[in-house]
């Protein structure tokens, strides 16, 4: 429904989205994510209209949307800070966008109700904004930029001012929202495991590019090239034309097709104990170990002085233990350096 | 359709540039250019007179000399009272604190009138000790004397240096303290080593500021001292008003303003350094324990409230008593005017002219005022310049701008002189620094994401200007627009040159009333100064309330 086509933005002599192309199709989340600085939310203000001077198109089902101002997109935005106007109730907040419509007065009150009984609000109608906790007023931003019924719902970190565990939790729910919404929504955060949860489709960003553009399975199995696979927390990367990595591999398919990097996936790596001829097997010493609760985090070094990380299922590892590992060749993935 | 919405906005944005101009750049060019060329051609004659005159030589000292008298007297007192302050639980220490500042908004004709019924020679005191002790003649001669200057200074300017000592002091904490009491200091010690270097920023802070007050102080001077006490401004309004000699005015308004420049300068820069210590802020008072703790914040309290409460009280006594006993003819008589009294109207009329004055001038500074706040406050190279412009008018005495007025503005294209328009036009002036600084910190304190959230959820820019704005400035508005008014009813300097015959201002009256002959025309004074000043703390109320409920709002 949505088509960007060759999006570049600057600040000033700094620039911020080059060349972004992205397609958001009817009923989908999509996940931008980066690191801050990566252009995301640029992106996101550029869609909303609140950015107005960019080079390249945008298009909602098929038409130009730069010459219609942000008051008239028909849009939603959540704020990173909520953005909840503090001298508003909660339900005045809610109504906000409603009254804007020219609604009259019943209607409003009525689908505020329901909105806040779908964000889990009721009974809060209204108390004073700034009384309310960090989680509840994630939920007043949701349901008032729920309210005039968006076209495309657009979330700017939204759980980024909250904590760890309730984030998890959050998540989830806004996945819900948002799905029995029918709505399409664009989801920008820096990280990935709030991506993987949320979206049905995930665009990595970073320096104003989009450097990867996939289903979240897909983008763990096999991200493409080095600056993903870091950003998505896997430090097995190793130059190709690192000695060590030959004598290891040999000239294997994966070599031969990276054009900068390897992985070796952390997914991909285990104890050997069986016979399994697909896997390479390897000797190492156990370098470090830390106790993670469900698994521990063990980083190797081989015999051929690679260094090593991955998640072992709970069994007692001490440094300096002799370990013998065998590594899937299919999680040996070649990385591209060259953008894509 | 964008364009043309620009277009507006920048006509907009020139209105308060354009009254700037008008009435404040050009009056002051004006000036320059009389001292300058007094005759057309450039002609330093007139400052070659100020300087090699003993007598305007000795104005300039005399300005810089009881100056720095009040200072150190406002400083000696306001530091043990802000340690006091800081350091110990004092109840009802916000609502003392907050009073304290009341004497910020006095008009200066009141203040030196209320002084003179306390301390003068038939004042409150005099009659006190005299009844008292059976004296025949005034203990007390302090009329016509610069110790009565210093004493009128020290009440304006004590809350100013009390509040800046108090918040710093309570900032900077003990941490320092107790660590020099474990090294072996006793109490001189601590004083002379550690709090008074730790304070050191506050204390020049407060100090500049008091002299920049002190040094242009006006209506005190000129109602207490007369012209044997001339300083710069009081010097000014001689040459301008009683000699006609606009050169030499304008040479010492010249004078007077490089020296407010460099006064500025040097108290912007302590300003800086005081901001940088203001990070912290966990209270460190505590209840009072020895006998002498409690004698000093007793003594305290009683010092603020005497030199708060002591001149005010002595005023409406004064209005109110005559031979001992009640009487408010003094306010009937406001509605007529005295026999043998110099005014062309009634008192009571002037009541009319300030009330429709400071309406005015309400409504222009809080227009004028909201334009330029919203004017600075966008990014760009050109608002930040718009930021100190706008406080020019506050670092400008009365006194020159009222000069400068009546110079400028006294010939075709734009002769006001005449006009009464003249009197709202320069409370405006002065005013709208004070709507400025009230309105900037509430709209600095809306998040630009509340903007652009309301946009995205539909609101037409008019719709955010109403449903976002200015309910989010309301409390920054009513505290301009009552600093506004309040300034205007009390607005002494400028006024005294521009208001003539039938529009004059309550402060005009009250000061030309006092140089009537005549019981009569003092007493009118009286009760019009306990008018004025209920006004004015009215307004202060208003201030303090909205201010106090508004810290911490957003």
């Amino acid at each position: 429904m949505l088509r960007a086509r060759d999006v570049s933005h600057a600040y000033g002599d700094i620039v911020s989205l080059r060349e972004v192309s992205l397609d958001l199709d009817e009923g989908e989340i999509l996940c931008l994510l980066g690191p801050s600085g990566c252009g995301k939310t640029t992106l996101l203000r550029i869609i909303a209209g609140l950015e107005t001077e960019y080079k390249g198109v945008i298009a909602l089902e098929g038409e130009d949307i730069k010459p219609i101002p942000a008051h008239k997109r028909g849009f939603g935005l959540m704020f990173q800070d909520f953005a909840l106007f503090p001298h508003l109730s909660v339900a005045e907040n809610i109504a906000y966008g409603l009254k804007r419509l020219g609604m009259k007065r019943e209607a409003i009150g009525e689908e505020v109700r329901s909105l806040m009984r779908r964000v889990g609000l009721a009974d809060l109608d209204e108390r004073d904004v700034a009384s309310l906790s960090g989680g509840q007023q994630q939920r007043v931003a949701l349901a008032r930029s729920l309210a005039p019924n968006p076209r495309l719902l657009m979330l700017d970190e939204p759980l980024g001012s909250l904590d760890a565990q309730l984030r998890d939790a959050l998540a989830l729910e806004l996945r819900r929202i948002v799905k029995s919404a029918g709505l399409s929504a664009i989801y920008v955060t820096h990280d990935h495991r709030e991506a993987y949860a949320v979206a049905d489709r995930i665009a990595v960003m970073n320096t104003g590019r989009v450097y990867q553009h996939d289903a979240p399975r897909d983008l763990y199995r096999r991200p493409r090239c080095e600056f993903v696979a870091r950003f998505l927390g896997m430090t097995n990367v190793f130059p190709k034309s690192d000695s060590r990595i030959l004598d290891l591999l040999g000239r294997t398919e994966a070599w031969r097709r990276s054009t900068g990097s390897i992985l070796i996936h952390p997914a991909g790596i285990e104890l050997s104990d069986d016979m399994d001829s697909s896997a390479l097997r390897i000797e190492s010493v156990v370098e470090s170990a830390v106790f993670r609760g469900g698994f521990t985090e063990v980083t190797v070094l081989t015999e051929s002085e690679l260094r090593l990380s991955f998640a072992l299922a709970d069994l007692p590892v001490s440094v300096g233990d002799k370990m013998g590992i065998s590594v899937r060749r299919d999680s040996i993935i070649p990385l591209n350096d060259s953008l894509v | 359709m964008m364009r043309r919405v620009r277009e507006l906005w920048i006509g907009i944005y020139l209105i308060p540039l354009a009254f700037l101009s008008l009435f404040y750049v050009y009056p002051l060019l004006s000036i320059l250019d009389v001292s300058l060329r007094p005759t057309g051609a450039l002609d330093l004659s007139g400052f070659a007179r100020l300087l090699s005159t003993d007598y305007y030589l000795g104005t300039l000292l005399f300005t810089v000399y009881q100056a720095v008298l009040s200072t150190a007297f406002t400083l000696l007192l306001a530091t043990p009272c802000a340690f006091v302050f800081a350091r110990y639980r004092i109840p009802g220490k916000s609502l003392l604190l907050s009073l304290a500042t009341l004497p910020f908004v006095l008009p200066t004709v009141v203040v030196a009138l209320a002084f003179a019924s306390l301390l003068g020679k038939n004042g409150l005191l005099n009659d006190l000790t005299r009844t008292l002790f059976s004296l025949d003649y005034s203990p007390i001669q302090l009329e016509r004397t610069l110790a009565m200057i210093i004493i009128v200074h020290v009440f304006y300017n004590f809350a100013v240096a009390l509040r800046i000592m108090t918040s710093y002091w309570s900032s900077v904490g003990i941490a320092a303290e107790e660590a020099a009491r474990c090294l072996g200091a006793d109490e001189w010690a601590l004083w002379r080593e550690i709090r008074l270097p730790l304070i050191r920023p506050a204390l020049l802070s407060a100090g500049a500021l008091v002299f920049i007050f002190s040094f242009t102080s006006f209506g005190v001077i000129l109602i207490l001292g007369g012209i044997r006490f001339a300083t710069l401004e009081v010097q000014i309004y001689y040459q301008a008003v009683n000699m006609f000699n606009l050169p030499l005015a304008a040479a010492l308004s010249l004078v007077q303003i490089l020296s407010m420049l460099a006064m500025l300068m040097f108290y912007t820069s302590t300003q800086k350094k005081l901001h940088l210590a203001l990070a912290s802020g966990k209270t460190i008072a505590r209840q009072a324990r020895s006998g002498l703790e409690r004698l000093g914040v007793g003594s305290c309290v009683a010092l603020i409230s005497a030199l708060l409460f002591a001149p005010l009280f002595a005023l409406v006594s004064r209005s109110v008593l005559l031979a001992g006993r009640l009487d408010f003819s003094n306010y009937g008589s406001l509605a007529e005017k005295s026999r043998g009294s110099l005014l062309f109207i009634a008192p009571l009329d002037a009541v009319f002219n300030s009330l429709r004055f400071a309406l005015i001038a309400l409504i222009a500074a809080l227009v004028l005022g909201l334009i330029a706040s919203y004017l600075i406050q966008r990014p760009g190279r050109l608002s930040r310049l718009a930021d100190p412009l706008f406080m020019l008018p506050l670092a400008t005495s009365a006194v020159t701008l009222g000069f400068g007025f009546i110079i400028a503005l006294d010939e075709p294209p734009l002769n006001l002189r005449a006009s009464w328009l003249i009197i709202p036009i320069s409370h405006t002036l002065v005013a709208l620094p004070f709507v400025v600084r009230s309105v900037l910190p509430s709209l600095r304190a809306i998040p630009p994401s509340l903007r652009e959230a309301a946009r995205v959820l539909g609101a037409k820019p008019m719709d955010m200007l109403l449903t976002i704005d200015l309910p989010l400035l309301g409390r920054g508005i009513v505290v301009g627009a009552t600093f506004a008014f309040t300034v205007s009813m009390g607005e002494f300097g400028a006024s005294l040159f521009v208001a003539q015959r039938e529009s004059v201002t309550i402060p005009v009256v009250i000061y030309r009333l006092l140089g009537d002959p005549g019981m009569a025309s003092y007493r009118q004074a009286l009760a019009m100064s306990v008018v004025l000043m209920i006004v004015c703390a009215g307004g202060f109320i208003i201030i303090e309330r909205m201010r106090v409920a508004g810290v911490g709002e957003f």
